[in-house]
């Protein structure tokens, strides 16, 4: 029990580290983005109005005072859900461009992730509970030689094949233009269909880690001791697989999921941009490429978040599986 | 018919890269009914296999290449696995060799029995029915092996290593095997601990009248214990006798190497010996008797006979010369004399003169304080230890695990400051030193670690890890750096140098690394040495020589030695003063005869009386 009171103080602890460095960071870095916009909207060789000014300040919302009252209207904001207003897609405020960014992401890196993650575990146990056999080469040489591909060129050859060549799927977007976001059948129907090739790409590269890792510490572990001893006392093969093999193996797993789900966000900037999909990782790159301060701060916090609540749930999770973990901490 | 019927054996590891070695070669032997067979041997020499064989538990590249194995008469050397299932730990269960893991780390004690009788619905115990209270079963035979039922609710990390060895034990008496195979049980455990696990292993197999197959490599305890004692010897058995003759009237030469490396340290003269030369490489084919090349009576037929294992006084022995000889004692007593006085290690009662002492400990105590939570704990390693180490002296530190051995090692070698107390190395207060003071203090200070095989970078070659301190301390250039390794090769007796300085530590055998260690410990000529258990993971056979080498370095090059261990023999041969060590407090102290003659402390007598005494248990 006081494993997980520990773990979940951390929690909080990092979490408040991290909205007040996210908090600080952008306040210690050089230049106005109010100027930054004027000039960019005037161009750089007309001196900037200070009425103007004033009045981009006031657009934006750019806070005045000082740093400690500044920190505390700051938290407030974060706790009721204001980031303030996009610059670059104006008027619209950041929790807006988030929350329609957010369910494409959602939903086709998490549950890609999650399939990723069941498959590679699982196909990494079969092949070393049939270790040596056709079937251990069949997926570990397989997946080693995906892993060597690199997932942009496999995400090209997909769009080439099935949406130019056999014109099967579309080629990039989130929806199609017939058909407009709502709880509608086609809308539904037409954004799967637009997933499929990102899906798939996805899928393809996803789970090799998984494989890879799961195969390998569950040959070590089928060869401990323990396993050794479980064989000589008669237990079931496939007893010994689960129990004494799979059931330790899928610790370190464990963990690396859980980083991998935090990291969410920056593995999708690359599969979203390739698909055109409108999801937060492309959201990031143009706020980064449009110097969108607000957006990308909240984008920030909002990965920062997502990280240390995969952790926590990551810790929480091998607390339940591996008993060592909860006694070594509990004493 | 025997209980287990081995008959001509044979077990080959293939490994893809390298030649074929057969491990075991056309081993035959009988386990009957109830008896307490001891398998002794070398490492290296098969006996591991051949008990991994016999349970059936090879794996590849090991296969059993002939030969059969019989359990109550039922041939299952190819039994497949399917019907094995069934046969096994209900005739015949096992207690591996490094008990720290050979429990599963993620489920409770409880579990491993539950999954044990789950497996066996028709064994005993389930005979029943449904009616078997797991739990209950459990926890008697918990309580056989002298452990609290409260055990059943813990998971492996939360036992010390006895406990787990006690937990493995009584998972292999679970559903009552009619033979438990077991291989090195208490390797690695206290001797204390050891010694009672035993014990009480030998009570329940006379109470239960289970039948014993006991590998080992000490010597001492499988002399005590067993009924009959094998001797295995580059993948044969070389003799078969029962225990009480092994002991006193063995026959082949390698039995009489093996036990002159035994000794009882309580007696007035203790005197060891020690078989030259390694087994021989198994992936070559062999001809004529294996052990030739170290026997000390060897004759030329030797070389090109291979001896078949006779019948011989009340056993079996695979020698030629006993084989021809009218009276085959006349053999050993032969090779005792031929045996070259260097093979012979020995230590009197004689006391040797003092010196002015090169290190002086007072009064100190070293206290650990861990936070874990909200209540810091306060662990008194070391308390109020006073001793002087003289030059050309050893000075022997006793003491069960967690005692305060190694605090004492880190303190010496300022890694630790004392909290209390002063440490001073001739003029310099250890206790006080800084950083580079330190570095510099080192050098006069140096360490033989316990385990050769992680003492040595496993990437860099000989000459690489000896020349190291020559250069950092000494300020040599690599020319003479590696002309002195050379020489250090050759004063711990790797010699010629030439041959060792290139290779790298996989391609030594154990007791070729650890002198490499000793080498780089000697490198910058230090005045102290600290052992850490130098020999605790070498084979028996081969201590006695690097206990004669540390000895004769100590004493030709006038250092001070702190010899860690827990093994009394090794004290006995090679200090001059014993310290007794029980939690952290020095309990007994004095010369080395007086200590282990006449020993006052409770502890240091029970260490004392956790000595195997082969063949007492016949006698008595």
């Amino acid at each position: 029990m006081l494993y997980f009171v520990r773990r979940a103080g951390f929690f909080v602890a990092t979490l408040w580290a991290a909205v007040t460095l996210n908090f600080l960071i952008p306040r210690i870095q050089p230049g106005d983005p109010a100027q930054a916009l004027l000039a960019r909207l005037q161009g750089n060789t007309q001196a900037v109005n200070p009425v103007q000014l004033e009045a981009v300040r006031k657009m934006l919302g750019t806070q005045d005072g000082n740093l400690l009252a500044q920190y505390w209207d700051y938290l407030g904001a974060i706790c009721t859900g204001q980031f303030g207003v996009s610059y670059s897609y104006y008027p619209y405020t950041v929790t807006e461009m988030i929350g329609t960014a957010l369910p494409w992401t959602l939903i086709l890196v998490g549950v890609t992730q999650l399939v990723s993650f069941a498959v590679g575990t699982l196909l990494g146990a079969w092949a070393a509970y049939r270790r040596n056999s056709r079937v251990d080469s069949v997926i570990t040489l397989g997946s080693t030689f995906v892993g060597t591909l690199p997932f942009f060129w496999i995400a090209l050859l997909l769009i080439f094949v099935f949406a130019i060549t056999l014109n099967w799927f579309p080629e990039g977007g989130g929806y199609g233009g017939g058909s407009s976001p709502g709880w509608s059948w086609l809308f539904f129907s037409d954004a799967f269909q637009h997933s499929v090739l990102p899906a798939v790409a996805l899928l393809i590269t996803g789970p090799i880690g998984w494989i890879i890792g799961m195969r390998n510490n569950m040959v070590q572990t089928l060869g401990e001791d323990y396993a050794r001893l479980a064989r000589a006392r008669g237990l079931p093969r496939r007893r010994i697989a689960l129990t004494y093999g799979a059931r330790i193996a899928i610790l370190p797993n464990v963990t690396g999921f859980a980083i991998a789900l935090g990291g969410l966000l920056g593995g999708t900037v690359l599969v979203e941009t390739i698909f055109n999909y409108p999801g937060l990782g492309r959201l990031l790159l143009e706020a980064v490429s449009n110097k969108d301060y607000p957006l990308m701060q909240a984008l920030f916090l909002f990965t920062t978040i997502g990280v240390l609540i995969a952790n926590f749930l990551a810790d929480v999770t091998y607390g339940f599986l591996d008993p060592r973990v909860r006694r070594a901490e509990a004493v | 018919m025997a209980l287990l019927e081995v008959r001509d054996l044979s077990v080959t590891y293939s490994p893809r890269d390298s030649a074929a070695v057969r491990a075991v070669d056309r081993v035959s032997f009988d386990v009957h009914e109830g008896e307490f067979v001891g398998l002794l041997g070398e490492s290296g020499c098969g006996k591991s296999t051949l008990g991994t064989a016999v349970l059936r538990l090879l794996d590849r590249p090991a296969a059993i290449t002939g030969g059969s194995i019989r359990f109550d008469g039922r041939n299952v050397t190819t039994t497949p696995e399917d019907e094995l299932r069934s046969l096994r730990w209900v005739d015949l269960s096992t207690v591996f060799q490094s008990s720290m893991n050979s429990l599963n780390p993620v489920i409770t004690v409880r579990h491993q029995f539950a999954d044990t009788f789950e497996a066996h619905p028709d064994a005993f115990g389930n005979k029943q029915g449904k009616g078997l209270d797991i739990g209950a079963r459990a926890g008697e035979l918990l309580e056989l092996v002298a452990l609290d039922r409260s055990v059943l609710r813990r998971y492996p990390h939360e036992l010390s290593g006895g406990m787990k060895q006690r937990v493995a034990l009584a998972l292999a008496l679970a559903l009552e095997p009619r033979l438990v195979l077991l291989d090195e049980p208490t390797t690695g455990l206290d001797v204390v601990v050891q010694r009672d696990i035993l014990d009480r292993l030998r009570e329940l197999q006379a109470r239960l009248g289970f039948a014993v197959l006991f590998i080992s490599h000490d010597l001492g305890t499988v002399m005590e214990l067993a009924d009959r004692v094998m001797v295995m010897y580059a993948g044969e058995i070389v003799e078969d006798q029962p225990a009480a003759e092994m002991v006193t009237r063995h026959l082949h030469p390698y039995s009489a190497g093996l036990l002159g490396s035994y000794a009882d340290p309580r007696d007035e003269v203790v005197k060891v010996e020690f078989i030259p030369g390694r087994p021989p490489d198994l992936s070559q084919p062999q001809q004529g008797c294996r052990f030739e090349p170290r026997c000390p009576v060897a004759v030329d037929t030797c070389r090109t006979v291979h001896p078949e294992l006779l019948p011989a006084h009340l056993g079996e022995v695979r020698c030629l010369l006993v084989e021809q000889a009218t009276d085959p004692r006349a053999v050993l007593d032969k090779a005792a004399a031929l045996r070259s006085r260097d093979q012979v290690f020995a230590a009197g009662a004689e006391a040797r003169i003092a010196a002015e002492p090169v290190l002086v400990m007072d009064g100190v105590r070293k206290v650990y304080k861990t936070r874990r939570g909200l209540s810091p704990t306060v662990t008194t390693a070391v308390d109020g230890v006073s001793f002087a180490l003289r030059p050309g002296q050893v000075t022997a530190l006793v003491g069960q695990s967690g005692s305060g051995k190694t605090t004492i090692a880190r303190l010496l070698t300022g890694v630790e400051r004392p909290t209390s107390g002063t440490i001073r190395f001739k003029d310099t207060a250890v206790d006080q030193l800084g950083r580079r003071a330190l570095r510099k203090y080192r050098r006069h200070v140096q360490l033989v670690f316990q385990d050769p095989f992680s003492a040595l970078n496993p990437t860099r070659t000989v000459a690489y890890a000896l020349s190291r301190p020559l250069r950092n301390h000494l300020g040599m250039n690599a020319a003479q750096a590696r002309t002195r390794a050379a020489e250090l090769l050759e004063t711990v007796g790797l010699s010629p140098a030439e041959q060792y300085l290139d290779k790298l530590p996989h391609q030594l055998s154990g007791g070729q690394r650890q002198r490499v260690v000793i080498a780089r410990a000697l490198a910058p000529e230090p005045e102290l040495l600290v052992a850490d258990e130098p020999i605790s993971m070498l084979d028996v056979s081969i201590r006695a020589e690097i206990v004669a080498l540390l000895d004769k370095l100590v004493r030709d090059r006038g250092i001070a030695m702190l010899y860690i261990t827990h093994d009394l023999l090794s004290a006995r041969l090679l200090a001059d003063e014993v310290m007794v060590l029980n939690h952290g407090v020095m309990v007994e102290r004095g010369p080395t005869l007086e200590v282990i003659g006449q020993a006052k402390d409770p502890y240091t007598r029970t260490l004392l009386a956790a000595i195997p005494r082969p063949g007492a248990r016949q006698l008595t």
